[in-house]
């Protein structure tokens, strides 16, 4: 004991000399044109640590596809319009403001003037360009690409003056502003050369010494440790205050410490070694609210997410020749009224008590009430009914014999396998709970866990599935995101892929509805449109849908300006305005960790 | 010498024979890396399309073999599609730090384990024996990861060890004495975890071939001459029964690398172990192809090791290699 | 004395393990698959034998949901009734009958270790989840012993390159990575397997893989031992290779084989959560110890639900059961061989 108590000594010391070594916000020019943040205003100091998974892959922006790698890359890079996760709607970012013009089609930015990037260069609309040109290359390849085309043709960029930028898309696309949401704008004069070298993807790995990297976001890289921790530190030219004219943000430093799964974060969380915890699942909230009285944490349920689980069938036209099991058993899939039933029979109400530890909401639709501005909310809930179930199945010609099994108008009993990934246990229960249900109703269910990769390449390549246990969604509130999962020949129209015409009437409908709604402007009409699609789809039921988990989150008490949202990054979203209440953190905080 | 040079040539051709056989049973499982972008409906197919071309996934098998073939005999194991760098300097920066647990490790399980054995198997029944037993039968039987999660729960609780890692935050300020000291802790968990497992395995092992030369004629000759307990022990006794704890010292040089992947993963050292695992699971193919490759030649010098002290340690082996069956 | 009373001892709790685990059907109060969705979680059941108002038959009292958790009802017993009607079932695929030995009226629930987060029965599903995985552990391992020993002996005896290409192909096994191998088997298999498949495929996959290590120490000791003195003198006077191993180079190795053996055990039952993950294994609703052990990886069901652990200390039991088991074999071995 003695001896650690001796190395926390000589830590702390070493530590506070370090942390003096944390680069001081500059101080305000007036030729700057600063984002005055509106909230707490707090104090400067102290380091924030985070507990990752596993570790981010890269700190390029551009080829960045991993969530973990964003996380990071996030807190480093700006964009031009924010989508602020409280509010959920927009808001001038590096882009002060900005006019539309009336038909919807081009949009006139004026940047902020007198901004610099972390390593002090200056930014301006050159910037802009040279970043939407990168992501626009399809040499690149960035999967941030297909945002910016529509129809298949890609937005024009154009430098109006040193600090004006015009976007032209090829047609009129509603809420366009949100597109710009996320895409950091990359300092031209240090990845120009690599960029007409043609090796832009290998720029900005890991191993990129700090200086080599820079960006408009509120912190920078200072150091990578390979496997154990990434280190951000502050960019001392932030270009927002607060309402007294500190520049942001408050914090030193913020530490991505690489640790495990969510057992592990909840772990070090609770040995207090790291600060924050977020999307963690009912069963480790509950076991920190257990302790909540005695170390004082901020614990929030923010209530229901945008994410929506369903089960599906598989209503891929198949060969019958090698997967004939699955084509016969199809004509049960494809009538409506089997599909009815089995959302009759789901017991939902069990899905959100025992998945989800009843912090978590029932579906019927894709869009929850997680989502307040989008949600049709006079879409009918029916509550489980097997009476209902039965009587559909036998509307549609099925039938019972005497030992209690479901048999089809011919005769053969009803059995289907359902397949999920087996990382993912709430769908596995989900799955085990849904077997239970139908075997109520005389059908045999076999629940398969599979290999994540191994389910996707059946669901999308291989169709050699029945039905599966899926979820989606979770990113934007809007509906254009979501564009692909609902028109017919969209890539992750998942029931039924690579349609060339829509196969059934209504899928025609959702295509020229969704369509429409792309293109108008007005909120009011476009959820007219939005709410007829979500009706059309709780008739059709594509999709059984299921439930949605709650957001749980966590962060120490010391923490302030703690407002997590239920969009991503949940409880980093506003990193330039946390701080730490606790001046003594530094002694408090160094030894073993 | 010659042995030496032939078991050479072999490993050649293993290592091979293994990179081909790697390169088979990707390509057989289902899926790829970029799978899971399929999923975002924001991302088209047709970028998903290009990111594989541009990796080289949609060459078929024969040619990416043959490539991967002529760059590995230069020493370039590829490219990881995850990290964008290439595989070598990934794997060697991670591989020390395994190496440093598992050397920790190995070297303080053989320590505990050969003397363990020898007093277990020499004094049957009696109280040792009957301690260590059970001991080690609860440690071989509970399942690696419940051992490693229960440990770290209690470190949780009971907080007189860091939770994971290998270095506190703010090592680099540190003098060097107290960096050793700092991951000496760090260290503590996992190396008891793998200790723990690794004792239990050559304790029962080296006890059981005790017991077997303990009932050989000559032993109880020499007892009946009056040679002590000791003596018996270590000078008669051991180099007999030694034969299956050098092969099992071959595996624990064989497992230097790959066996400590659930205990790096549980308590984050940062090691391979967490590297292999996401690029066993993504799918990052030569990341993978890498490490079995790195771990393989492990093996091969494990078993290599354990071999030459086998021929060297029981001269009945040598000359039986001269009189062949 | 005292070690044939330890002996009977130790065979006698074996036998009534497994005997238990056979019967299965019939000790266990409910099916393994019966969810009770009011119930996730439940702790255990205790049966108690005097309340208030004196000593009565053994009864349990009920549990009710609480606001954070379950309260007990101590209101009204629940007496266990023995040997009662329950749920029908069939002991072994053979008898039919719906006759249990323990049973409780509804709506209490006799739990003697809690449930799971679906409300089942732990106890129930113990048993039943021990035929697969004891079943799977000793016969994989059978099957990894017979291996080993085939190849490890002949590469032992024969030495020279028989020696060098089988050692290498064990070398290969143990290096490739069979992830993938298994993931790429799965999509080669159809996509429900049978209870009867799996099980077979499981013994089959499992048992395959695992050879080459046993095969290594066994071959050590071969390649020790063909050159005893007692066996080259044994040779001289003619004896055959087959007699040589039977009789003097293979009771060498029963130590070693033995250990490996009882190693290899509890090993195998947990393989068996490591390939439910790739679709390989038991799947709902049918249970094993190996997929029962897998909630056990999450912190909180260790820390919080403590009863869950009971396939972990089934599997601990069973184990120190086998190795003890072994111990007594190997002393029998030796007694008996000619050395």
């Amino acid at each position: 004991m003695k001896s650690i108590a001796h190395l926390t000594l000589v830590v702390c010391l070493l530590a506070a000399w370090g942390w003096a070594a944390a680069p001081a916000p500059a101080a305000i020019n007036s030729s700057e044109e600063l984002q005055k943040e509106d909230g707490e205003v707090g104090q400067y100091g102290g380091r924030l640590v985070i507990g990752q998974r596993a570790e981010p892959k890269t700190l390029n922006p551009v080829t960045a596809t991993d969530a973990l790698s964003r996380e990071v890359i996030g807190r480093c890079h700006a964009d031009l319009i924010s989508i602020n996760r409280v509010s959920q709607k927009t808001e001038p970012a590096l882009a002060e403001s900005w006019k539309t013009s009336p038909d919807g089609r081009s949009f006139t930015l004026k940047l902020r003037k007198g901004i610099r990037f972390s390593d002090g260069q200056p930014f301006d609309a050159d910037d802009v360009v040279f970043s939407f040109t990168v992501y626009l290359d399809e040499a690149v390849g960035s999967p941030q690409r297909d945002l910016l085309v529509i129809d298949g043709k890609p937005l024009v960029v154009a430098k109006l003056d040193e600090y004006t930028v015009r976007f032209t898309l090829p047609r009129p696309y509603a809420a366009a502003e949100r597109l710009f949401d996320g895409l950091a704008m990359l300092p031209k004069h240090l990845l120009q050369k690599p960029y007409r070298e043609g090796n832009f993807a290998q720029t900005w790995s890991l191993n990129t010494a700090p200086s080599d990297v820079a960006g408009l976001g509120p912190f920078r890289v200072k150091q990578y440790v390979a496997g154990q921790r990434i280190v951000l530190e502050r960019n001392p030219h932030y270009w927002k205050v607060d309402r007294e004219n500190h520049r942001l943000p408050y914090l030193d430093e913020l530490d991505f410490l690489f640790v495990g799964g969510e057992d592990q974060q909840v772990m070090r969380f609770e040995a207090g070694e790291t600060d924050m915890v977020s999307r963690l699942s009912s069963e480790n909230y509950a076991l920190l609210r257990k302790e909540q009285s005695r170390s004082g944490w901020q614990l929030s349920d923010l209530g229901p997410s945008l994410e929506y689980n369903f089960l599906l069938f598989n209503l891929n036209p198949i060969d019958a020749g090698k997967m004939n099991e699955i084509a016969r058993k199809q004509a049960w899939f494809r009538d409506l009224k089997f599909r009815q039933a089995v959302s009759a029979a789901v017991d939902r109400d069990s899905i959100v008590r025992l998945v989800y530890g009843a912090r978590g909401t029932a579906l019927w639709g894709n869009v929850g009430p997680g989502n307040k501005l989008w949600m049709n909310q006079s879409i009918p809930h029916p509550q489980r009914s097997m009476e209902a179930a039965r009587q559909l199945l036998k509307s549609a010609g099925f039938f019972w014999n005497d030992s209690g099994q479901l048999l089809d108008s011919s005769g053969k009993p009803v059995e289907f396998t359902i397949v999920t990934s087996s990382s993912n246990t709430q769908r596995m229960k989900m799955a085990t709970l849904i077997q239970d249900d139908l075997s109520h109703l005389g059908i045999q269910v076999h629940v398969v866990p599979l290999d994540f990769r191994a389910m996707l390449d059946r669901v999308f390549q291989s169709f050699d599935y029945e039905a599966a246990i899926m979820g989606l969604g979770g990113g934007d509130p809007d509906p254009n995101p979501e564009m692909n999962v609902w028109l017919s020949n969209g890539a992750t129209h998942l029931w039924h892929l690579n349609e060339t015409q829509p196969a059934t009437d209504w899928e025609r409908e959702i295509d020229t509805l969704m369509q429409q709604q792309m293109v108008t402007l007005d909120y009011g009409k476009r959820k007219k449109l939005y709410d007829r699609v979500q009706q059309i789809i709780a008739e059709n039921v594509p999709f059984v849908f299921l439930a949605t988990p709650d957001v749980l989150v966590g962060a120490k008490s010391q923490i302030g300006n703690f407002h997590p949202a239920v969009l991503d990054h949940y409880t980093l979203w506003n990193a330039d305005q946390l701080y730490l209440r606790a001046p003594a953190r530094g002694v408090e905080r160094a030894g073993i960790r | 010498m010659m042995y030496v040079l032939q078991r050479f040539l072999r490993s050649v051709l293993l290592l091979w024979g293994l990179s081909f056989l790697c390169f088979l049973f990707t390509e057989m499982a289902p899926g790829s890396f970029f799978d899971e972008m399929r999923l975002n409906p924001q991302i088209s197919p047709e970028t998903i399309a290009s990111l594989r071309t541009r990796y080289g996934l949609d060459r078929p098998l024969g040619v990416r073999y043959a490539r991967w073939t002529i760059a590995a005999i230069h020493g370039d194991l590829g490219y990881s599609i995850a990290y964008n760098t290439p595989v070598t300097p990934l794997l060697w920066t991670r591989a020390k730090n395994t190496l440093l647990l598992t050397v920790t490790a190995t070297f303080l399980t053989w320590l505990l384990g050969v003397p363990l054995g020898l007093l277990t198997g020499s004094a049957r029944g009696k109280f040792a024996d009957k301690l260590a037993t059970p001991t080690s039968s609860f440690l071989l039987a509970v399942p690696e990861i419940v051992l490693a999660v229960g440990i770290l729960a209690l470190v949780v609780r009971w907080r007189f060890v860091p939770a994971g890692g290998m270095m506190s935050l703010g090592f680099e300020d540190l003098s060097p004495w107290q960096k050793i000291r700092d991951i000496a802790v760090h260290m503590l968990v996992p190396g008891l975890i793998l200790v723990l497992g690794g004792v239990a395995v050559v304790e029962r092992h080296v006890r059981a071939s005790v017991l077997e030369v303990l009932n050989m004629p000559y032993i109880q000759a020499a007892r009946g001459l009056g040679i002590g307990r000791v003596r018996l022990l270590f000078l008669h006794v051991l180099p007999v029964a030694a034969n299956p704890a050098i092969s099992l010292f071959g595996f624990s040089i064989a497992a230097l690398l790959g066996g400590s992947l659930v205990v790096e993963v549980v308590t984050a050292w940062p090691g391979l172990g967490p590297l292999i695992l996401e690029a066993t699971l993504s799918r990052d193919l030569y990341l993978v192809i890498g490490a079995v490759l790195l771990s393989a030649v492990f093996m091969i010098a494990g078993n290599l090791i354990a071999d030459l002290i086998l021929v060297a340690s029981d001269p009945r082996i040598r000359a039986g290699e001269s009189n062949a069956a | 004395m005292r070690r044939k009373l330890c002996l009977g001892f130790l065979v006698g709790a074996m036998a009534a393990l497994h005997c238990a685990i056979l019967a299965a059907a019939f000790i266990a109060p409910y099916d393994a698959g019966a969810q009770d969705r009011d119930l996730p979680y439940a702790p255990p059941t205790r049966v108690h034998f005097r309340d208030s108002s004196g000593w009565h038959a053994p009864f349990v009292y009920r549990w009710i949901p609480d606001r954070d958790g379950y309260r007990l009802d101590t209101t009204t017993r629940y007496p266990i009734h023995f040997l009662a009607r329950g749920e029908s079932h069939s002991v072994l695929g053979i008898f039919r009958s719906n006759l249990r030995l323990f049973q409780v009226d509804e709506p209490a629930r006799l739990l003697f270790l809690g449930t799971d987060s679906f409300g089942r029965d732990e106890f129930s599903r113990l048993l039943y989840g021990g035929q697969i995985s004891l079943a799977t552990g000793l016969l994989a391992t059978l099957i990894t012993v017979a291996t080993a020993t085939l190849i490890g002996t002949i590469a032992g005896y024969f030495g020279n390159w028989i020696d060098e290409s089988l050692m290498a192909v064990g070398e290969l096994f143990l290096c490739l990575p069979w992830f993938y191998f298994l993931i790429g088997a799965r999509a080669f298999l159809p996509l429900h397997l049978s209870v009867a498949g799996t099980f077979l495929l499981l013994i089959v996959v499992i048992g395959i893989i695992g050879w080459a290590r046993p095969a290594r120490l066994i071959r050590g000791i071969v390649l020790s031992a063909r050159n005893r003195n007692y066996v080259l003198a044994a040779r001289g006077f003619g004896a055959s290779s087959f007699y040589l191993l039977r009789r003097h180079i293979l009771p060498e190795t029963s130590a070693i084989l033995l250990t490996q053996a009882a190693l290899l055990i509890p090993q195998y039952v947990a393989a068996e959560a490591t390939l439910s993950f790739l679709g390989l294994g038991v799947s709902e609703p049918v249970p094993s110890w190996g997929n029962m052990l897998s909630p056990l990886q999450q912190y909180t069901v260790l820390v919080s639900y403590s009863w869950l652990l009971a396939p972990a200390v089934a599997l601990v039991i069973t184990s120190v059961m086998y190795w003890l088991l072994a111990d007594v074999l190997h002393h029998w071995v030796q007694s008996h061989s000619i050395n």
